[in-house]
């Protein structure tokens, strides 16, 4: 027996000694498990604006519409929205911001986030882009950017000329929380219940340290392509680096406010395109009437044949593409 | 099929084996081998099996090895092995406090990432003990001391420049804290753990935010 153990504890020595003689990486390091923010690498594209630096980028001619692109999460980027850049080739001038603390843009403390502070730095990406005060401005927000989306518009109901949202979890919290739940209705004994939560051995960090929680919920992104999730997307959307602190922040103030976006929905008279999927099965025709229903004017849209993340894959920006155009060009 | 029948293999075979809760009070000098089996929720649904060794010495030590997998469709993608030694520190009438060190090696993976990690598990535990039944508190730190990545091309598509590697220092560590019980009976006890989860800055919890664990444990004797 003796002998066993012994052995067993050279084994185990063996091997950690082992791993000591190789070069090891400092897990808190942006550019070893994550991509640097535009913070650390001054190549990335950015705009600095309401006391931070945002990643940013705009295409289609300066004077043309602005359609600025609001990406899910929140904490999510804008890179799988980025079939969006088609509307440039039609007369849009296309802004991709990723939004504070989320993606490439900057990183910021947890307290220091506020929804008007997510409102304040929309303004000031319109402002910057915006080449005169008739420059028409439309949105297109996806999931929590539909209800970004949605929250500037009961805030400033004149400023925005049409609005594409596509499956917003909801406008008042409760409707928020619902869809939250149904969308992470998963088997307890599927593997993507341990992708998800088995790595919380592995990985921990304190609110400071933004690159291994921002790496940790990234590991999380691989439900949105998995067979055992009711959200029904086809596969993983990319993106380039989800915000963990942002997504925490945001959430709080849900939780903690319990904010109601609709209030001043009835004096947003313009037409809304309200976009919803055939294979999100915690989303349907349903909770999308439900949540569009403040709006007094508004046109559903289902697209066929994809999930949660329509806009990222080629069938759902096949038939989400032509309808969302004629819609905005109804209103240019 | 083939996964399926390895799982209930998994169970059937290992029904004899050990939980790693023990009722000191119960255990005898010449319970030598101690073998078990457990299920519950550790950082997901999980089911477990070990190897208990009680040394001939005068101070309670037992030895002791376990193995547990979380369900799923890859049953042997993730897994995590525990070595160490359980020590009964204090016996006061029907009160014990023991201390448990173990060394950990955890196995995780998924689409995106392949993580290898060496740590540690220390716990405490202080409770009472009779022969038929036993409670107790316990508290604990599990920290993740070296991980090595290896990420899939799915993650690299994502991030080309990502780098593999051993990491350092600590990737993680999670407190836990809890209660265990059980009652015993002829050379069996059955057992549960459960308890609360908390990262290591106290601020967060993991997605999972407790644990519990049922287990069956059987002592074999040697009369020697």
């Amino acid at each position: 027996m003796k002998i066993k153990l012994l052995n067993l504890s050279l084994a185990v020595a063996a091997t950690v000694i082992l791993a000591a003689c190789t070069k090891e990486r400092d897990i808190n390091d942006a550019g070893n498990l994550v991509p640097k923010t535009v913070e650390q690498d001054v190549s990335l594209p950015s705009i600095a604006v309401n006391g931070t630096q945002l990643h940013a980028e705009a295409f289609g001619q300066p004077d043309d519409a602005l359609l600025i692109v609001l990406h899910g999460g929140p904490g999510a980027d804008y890179r799988y929205l980025l079939n969006c850049k088609g509307f440039a080739n039609q007369g849009y001038r296309v802004v991709f911001y990723d939004q504070r603390g989320s993606g490439l843009s900057k990183r910021h403390s947890k307290d220091s986030y506020s929804l008007q502070l997510m409102y304040d730095d929309l303004t000031a990406v319109v402002t910057h882009y915006r080449t005169s005060p008739t420059q028409k401005v439309f949105l297109l927000g996806h999931s929590w950017g539909a209800m970004l989306a949605t929250a500037y518009i009961n805030q400033y109901p004149t400023r925005i000329n049409g609005v594409v949202l596509a499956e917003p979890g909801g406008f008042v919290w409760q409707d928020v929380l619902d869809y939250v739940k149904r969308s992470r209705d998963i088997k307890f004994t599927s593997e993507l219940l341990n992708d998800l939560l088995y790595a919380d051995q592995f990985l921990t960090g304190k609110e400071s340290e933004h690159a291994i929680l921002d790496y940790k919920y990234g590991l999380l992104g691989i439900a949105e392509g998995s067979k055992d999730s009711p959200t029904g997307d086809e596969g993983t959307p990319p993106v380039w680096r989800p915000g963990a602190i942002v997504n925490k922040a945001l959430f709080d103030i849900g939780e903690r406010d319990k904010p109601d976006w609709t209030k001043n929905l009835s004096q947003y008279s313009t037409k809304v395109l309200f976009v919803y999927s055939e294979n999100n099965k915690a989303y349907g025709l349903a909770h999308a009437q439900k949540v569009s229903s403040p709006y007094p004017n508004r046109q559903l849209l289902k697209v066929n044949g994809v999930g949660h993340n329509m806009i990222s894959f080629p069938t759902g920006w096949n038939n989400f593409y032509p309808t969302a155009l004629s819609y905005l060009n109804s209103l240019k | 099929m083939f996964k399926k029948i390895l799982v209930v293999a998994f169970v059937v075979v290992s029904i004899n084996t050990y939980g790693q809760t023990i009722n000191w009070a119960r255990l005898q000098k010449t319970d030598r081998h101690i073998l078990g089996i457990n299920t519950g929720l550790d950082y997901s649904l999980t089911a477990g099996l070990g190897y208990g060794y009680q040394l001939k010495i005068k101070i309670p030590i037992i030895l002791n090895a376990e193995y547990s997998i979380p369900f799923g469709d890859n049953l042997l993608d993730d897994h995590k092995t525990k070595i160490g030694a359980t020590v009964r520190l204090i016996k006061a009438g029907k009160f014990a406090f023991t201390a448990k060190v173990q060394g950990v090696f955890r196995r995780y993976e998924s689409d995106y990432v392949r993580l290898v990690n060496f740590g540690s598990d220390m716990s405490v535990t202080g409770g009472y003990y009779k022969k038929k039944w036993f409670i107790a508190g316990e508290i604990g730190f599990d920290k993740a001391i070296v991980t090595h990545f290896k990420h899939k091309k799915f993650y690299k598509d994502v991030f080309p420049n990502v780098k593999d590697g051993w990491y350092e220092p600590s990737t993680g560590g999670n407190f836990y804290y809890g209660l265990q019980s059980g009652v015993s009976f002829k050379q069996s006890d059955i057992t549960l753990r459960v308890g609360r989860v908390i990262t290591q800055d106290f601020k967060t919890t993991p997605g999972l935010p407790f644990y519990a664990q049922l287990g069956y444990a059987v002592k074999l004797s040697n009369k020697k």
